[in-house]
């Protein structure tokens, strides 16, 4: 892995941008954790594409199908805010930390090499973050 | 990658907010990474200085049933003995949480047996492409399918492991001790994942690799030592 790693070429940075204060911003999870409703197609190995999570969302309806099996998945089956701080960010929000939550959270599967090939599905991501009026994305790797 | 602002955190792999189930901590977690909001003027990695609460690892927390269960000649049978001992423990913990995360292979929440089954199956028979039709669903084909049986069958154990009496929850390592050291679920899993190796293909050595967490395939690790797999040259 440290081999392909070195192999890639480096990401540029984009223009720094200063977010407006944290108790004006929409907040959003970007996770890597895998994660899904159970109508959704799981995930396959060398994904590239994404799933979309509501914001009221109920983890009962949810699975993992991450590929890899490095990972402990009994904190998520105890607490999914444990990678997926839902209710942590609803809180915050209820007290005046962050200005909101977002209507839509994102989850990618991680164990992909090869980040040049989330480029597209990243922007895309991206594109919608900005249509939901979405200010700071919180990208939680699992 | 350089992402704008990170918080580089010292907990397990699965637990990037630190400690389940204490809202305090992962708020805390939460606060640090929204701090480089302000804080942050260009790129930056800052690092999160707290350890997550301390958890019972190997050889410090041990199930108290016996198990494996052994008076079956078959895996199946083992595996499926196996599962009706935990099962109690398990619906406990389903009750007490309101959900449960079994179901990634396309299983229903109570189609545990079918799932051990299906895994036990291909154990005694060698045949990784041997599943039964009808009674579920299933979400993957054959081979990867093994792969996420697998999954639903540790989300049942650890459920089993939740509701059990004890002070000190077990860690991700003595979870897998534990399943790879005294269940009849990790013979069943050494032994689909030898079918595996004698497949011979490169999906096959993939699978395996995904199968069996690092260090506990002949006390190594599953993946192939080979440059397509990762490794170095």
């Amino acid at each position: 892995m440290r081999a392909r790693a070195a192999a890639m070429e480096p990401v540029s940075s984009a223009p720094w941008i200063t977010p407006k204060p944290l108790g004006e911003s929409t907040v959003a999870i970007v996770s890597t954790a895998g994660l899904h409703r159970r109508s959704d197609p799981p995930f396959q190995p060398g994904a590239v594409d994404y799933r979309i999570l509501p914001g009221d969302v109920d983890f009962g309806d949810c699975v993992l199908s991450h590929i890899s099996t490095n990972f402990d998945r009994s904190a998520f089956q105890q607490d999914p805010n444990i990678s997926f701080p839902l209710d942590r960010l609803r809180e915050m929000a209820a007290d005046g930390e962050i200005g909101g939550v977002a209507n839509w959270h994102y989850s990618f599967m991680g164990a992909q090499p090869n980040h040049e090939a989330l480029a597209q599905s990243g922007e895309e991501v991206g594109r919608l973050l900005a249509a939901d009026g979405v200010d700071v994305a919180l990208l939680v790797p699992i | 990658m350089r992402p704008p602002r990170a918080l580089w955190v010292p907990f397990a792999l699965g637990r990037p907010l630190g400690a389940a189930g204490d809202a305090d901590f992962q708020k805390a977690v939460l606060r640090s990474t929204f701090d480089l909001l302000d804080s942050a003027t260009e790129p930056t990695i800052a690092d999160y200085p707290v350890e997550a609460p301390e958890e019972a690892g190997p050889g410090v927390w041990a199930c108290p049933l016996s198990l494996p269960v052994t008076t079956d000649p078959s895996y199946t049978g083992r595996l499926l003995g196996e599962v009706a001992r935990l099962r109690p423990w398990a619906l406990e913990t389903r009750t007490n949480r309101g959900r449960t995360l079994f179901g990634v292979t396309g299983a229903d929440a109570d189609q545990i047996d079918e799932v051990a089954r299906a895994l036990g199956g291909i154990a005694d028979s060698g045949d990784l492409n041997a599943i039964e039709d009808g009674a579920v669903e299933w979400a993957f084909a054959m081979p990867l399918l093994i792969r996420h049986l697998a999954d639903d069958l540790r989300t049942f154990y650890h459920e089993a492991i939740a509701s059990q009496p004890g002070s000190m929850a077990p860690n991700h390592d003595a979870l897998n001790e534990w399943i790879f050291g005294a269940t009849a679920l990790g013979d069943v899993l050494q032994t689909v994942a030898d079918h595996l190796t004698n497949a011979d293909t490169f999906a096959t050595k993939l699978i395996r690799g995904f199968l069996i967490p690092e260090g506990h395939y002949d006390g190594g690790s599953a993946f192939p030592a080979s440059t397509a797999f990762g490794a170095a040259d």
